[in-house]
């Protein structure tokens, strides 16, 4: 039993990972209805940043990570700036794809940063682990649920007495009611890549935290897709349940492969979108997302 | 009569398509100062050339230059593959006796990142095919086998950067040092004389690469009588939990990795950090990147980890063919083995390519005779004498390694432990198909 808990915690490390990624997906999609495909780039950016950042003197993790949030998200702001404002009126499919071409193109230039080595984040907690009650659990598991969790209240709270959130929550309601009540949708869109880029950064840096960044790092953004689907793709604690539900999934799946051995082996990797499939069959909209109705 | 006429021009077009096809797959011969030559062989100098009186010989690079999984060490190849055709060049190029005509050798025209991707790796291969002679490289064993049928139909030789067993049965690709089938055989009964092992795992990619390493682990593991277990894991360090719970659960004392290196990172430490630590780790050559050891693993690999090694040395050994590709290279920003493996495979497509000079046949299926007929390679003392004899096929196949051990004192992270050394069972091994078709059996 203890070896199940164990596993279920570092599921929720996983997890809360998953659901800062997921996240910015959200943020982005609730403001200007496109799903935005260049949330690996800008983790990975970010991720890389860190990892310059914390070989500066007198910059350790605690300063690295707070900096590289801050550049990634006025990175992110310059190219919804730049690029997706113009696209603005056009077929929200075409921004999708420009988001893809975005997406390859910022993880191109930071692979050429990363280099031929790996690189790392210095972490303070690598791979140690410390007992909770009666489970050995790693800290950097502990570690991505609290800045998670913090991160969440620290949404909440914006998105509640803030001007700027509560223009995004109008924005997010009725795009055209929030322009004629004077709320600068511009500034919106702005804020809400800005925000997405930002928590991909800080989503990174725990994701590294005890391991290496390569070029295939990029790929556990990828996870945050069934976890926006599952969680409703305009639902903010929508994403943080998914992103939590599908990594104690994974993890479970990996510590008990018997449990899903008719998948095959290796099952956890497909374990998100099966999970996601199940879900969707019963509810559509995902679990927290607004069921829509169409006149047809 | 219109009717009749427009069927006639659309007969005319067709006959001119197929003949314009025709023409592309059989490019046919043409000759230079008494040379018969074909395509990707001119006598204009090359762009940039070195020496502008020589003629020119275009090989291909078809690699991992951006975003694939294997950028990281094909950068550094593919500049060494750079430097070891620009000292070729600056040493005049390549020529035989009695010609009138040196080339150059040009490696960059139509070099190309496929990403690891084998459609990409096939388009882009179709794209630079009517101008190359041969390749000199084309990374990776799945990539490599989709245009691998063409390569043996059209005569181009390439070199591979991938160490598939499967190679040693293709008279088209040149491989040099062992491949990873033998490798793991030789890890495997190091592992039996130095650590007392009684029990092997071998956790890989389930893929040409993993699937080579782990059948080689299997038949040195049963050859010695004991139990073998396979473990396939996908790539990524965040799908190696599974594969950790199967060391922890399984106990074995040896673990055979194939894997990339931050997959091998998270296996090694996931287990130490759950205080597993009565078992050794050997990985095959690309599992290791000297960034590691400044990774949270870095304590478990120094403590649990060795490397198996296709050379004599890594980048700062000393023999003649090091400090050629070092001088050639000059200051590199981070030392990396990529660079020696890069500059190590192209020695056989220089023998192969001076072979058919010397035959007078510079064409493809010269240049492939040539090669099929090498019995052995100057490797300027980076393999043994003797290697590269791809005449005998499979039985001429290098049956060496080293096995490396984590140094932070050595620029690669690793140094030679136990120096190029042919293990029992490697050595009395015959090679009858590639290994990892027996990994099932």
């Amino acid at each position: 039993m203890i070896e199940l808990f164990e596993a279920v915690f570092r599921g929720l490390g996983q997890g809360s990972v998953y659901a800062l990624i997921a996240l910015g997906f959200v943020i982005i999609y609730k403001s200007s209805h496109v799903i935005s495909f260049a949330q690996p780039g800008f983790m990975i950016a970010g991720v890389v940043l860190v990892t310059y950042l914390v070989e500066l003197p007198g910059i350790g993790f605690w300063v690295a990570v707070p900096l590289a949030t801050l550049l990634t998200g006025l990175f992110a702001l310059g190219i919804e700036r730049a690029v997706i404002r113009p696209m603005v009126g056009r077929p929200i499919f075409a921004i999708a794809i420009i988001t893809i071409a975005l997406d390859i193109l910022i993880r191109t230039v930071a692979h050429a940063y990363l280099g031929i080595n790996v690189r790392h984040v210095q972490d303070p907690w690598g791979l140690r682990t410390m007992s909770l009650g009666p489970l050995t659990v790693q800290q950097r598991h502990l570690a991505a649920v609290l800045a998670a969790a913090a991160l969440v209240a620290v949404l909440f709270l914006f998105f509640r007495y803030t001007r700027m959130g509560l223009a995004m929550r109008a924005v997010a309601q009725d795009q055209e009611a929030a322009l004629a009540q004077g709320v600068s949708v511009g500034a919106v869109f702005a804020m809400s890549w800005a925000m997405a880029g930002g928590l991909a950064a800080v989503a990174g840096s725990f994701a590294a935290s005890g391991r290496s960044v390569d070029p295939l790092f990029w790929l556990i953004a990828l996870t945050a897709l069934p976890v926006i689907i599952l969680g409703g793709l305009d639902s903010l604690p929508g994403a943080v349940v998914a992103g939590l539900v599908i990594g104690v999934a994974q993890a479970l799946t990996q510590s008990y492969p018997h449990w899903v051995s008719f998948l095959g082996t290796n099952a956890s990797v497909i374990v998100p979108w099966l999970v996601m499939i199940l879900v969707l069959v019963v509810r559509p909209y995902g679990l927290f997302g607004t069921r829509e109705v169409e006149r047809v | 009569m219109r009717r009749l006429a427009s069927v006639g021009a659309a007969a005319t077009v067709l006959v001119l398509a197929l003949t314009a096809c025709r023409a592309d797959d059989d490019p046919g011969t043409n000759g230079i100062e008494g040379l018969d030559v074909g395509p990707g062989v001119t006598e204009e100098p090359c762009p940039d050339a070195v020496n502008e009186d020589n003629g020119c010989i275009y090989l291909g690079i078809l690699s991992d230059l951006s975003v694939g999984p294997f950028a990281p060490l094909a950068v550094p190849l593919t500049a060494a593959q750079e430097a070891f055709w620009q000292r070729v060049n600056e040493e005049g190029g390549l020529t035989a006796e009695g010609l009138d005509i040196a080339f150059d050798v040009d490696v960059v025209s139509y070099q190309r990142d496929t990403q690891y991707d084998p459609t990409e790796h096939s388009r882009l291969y179709e794209e630079i095919k009517p101008n190359i002679l041969a390749l000199a490289q084309t990374l990776g064993s799945a990539t490599t086998d989709a245009i691998l049928p063409d390569m043996q139909a059209s005569d181009i030789i390439a070199a591979p950067a991938a160490w598939s067993s499967l190679y040693a049965f293709e008279e088209v690709i040149l491989e040099s040092g062992a491949n990873y089938c033998i490798e793991s055989m030789n890890a495997v009964d190091y592992a039996v004389e130095a650590h007392g092992i009684e029990t092997v795992m071998a956790v890989h990619y389930e893929d040409d690469y993993g699937e080579d390493a782990a059948a080689g682990a299997k038949i040195a593991a049963e050859g010695h009588g004991m139990e073998f277990i396979s473990v396939p894991t996908p790539i990524g360090q965040d799908n190696q939990a599974e594969a950790v719970g199967r060391v922890l659960a399984e106990q074995p004392n040896l673990v055979i990795i194939t894997t990339g290196p931050a997959e091998m990172a998270a296996i090694v430490g996931g287990t130490a950090a759950q205080g597993f630590t009565d078992v050794r780790f050997i990985g095959t050559s690309p599992t290791w990147n000297p960034a590691l050891l400044a990774s949270p693993a870095a304590e478990a690999l120094v403590g649990l980890y060795e490397q198996t090694g296709p050379w004599t040395d890594g980048f700062d050994g000393d023999t003649p063919g090091h400090q050629a590709m070092r001088d050639a290279l000059g200051e590199v920003d981070t030392v990396n083995d990529g660079y020696t493996s890069g500059w190590i495979w192209q020695y056989p497509i220089k023998a192969a390519l001076e072979g058919a000079l010397a035959d007078g046949d510079l064409t493809r299926s010269g240049v492939r005779a040539a090669a099929a007929s090498l019995t052995s390679v100057d490797y300027e003392g980076m393999l043994p004498a003797g290697a590269g004899n791809f005449a005998d096929g499979p039985d001429g196949q290098l049956r060496a390694n080293t096995i490396n051990r984590p140094d932070p004192e050595s620029p690669t992270g690793v140094s030679v432990a136990v120096e190029l050394t042919s293990f029992p069972t490697a050595e009395a091994y015959e090679l009858t198909q590639p290994c990892y078709e027996l990994l099932d059996d």
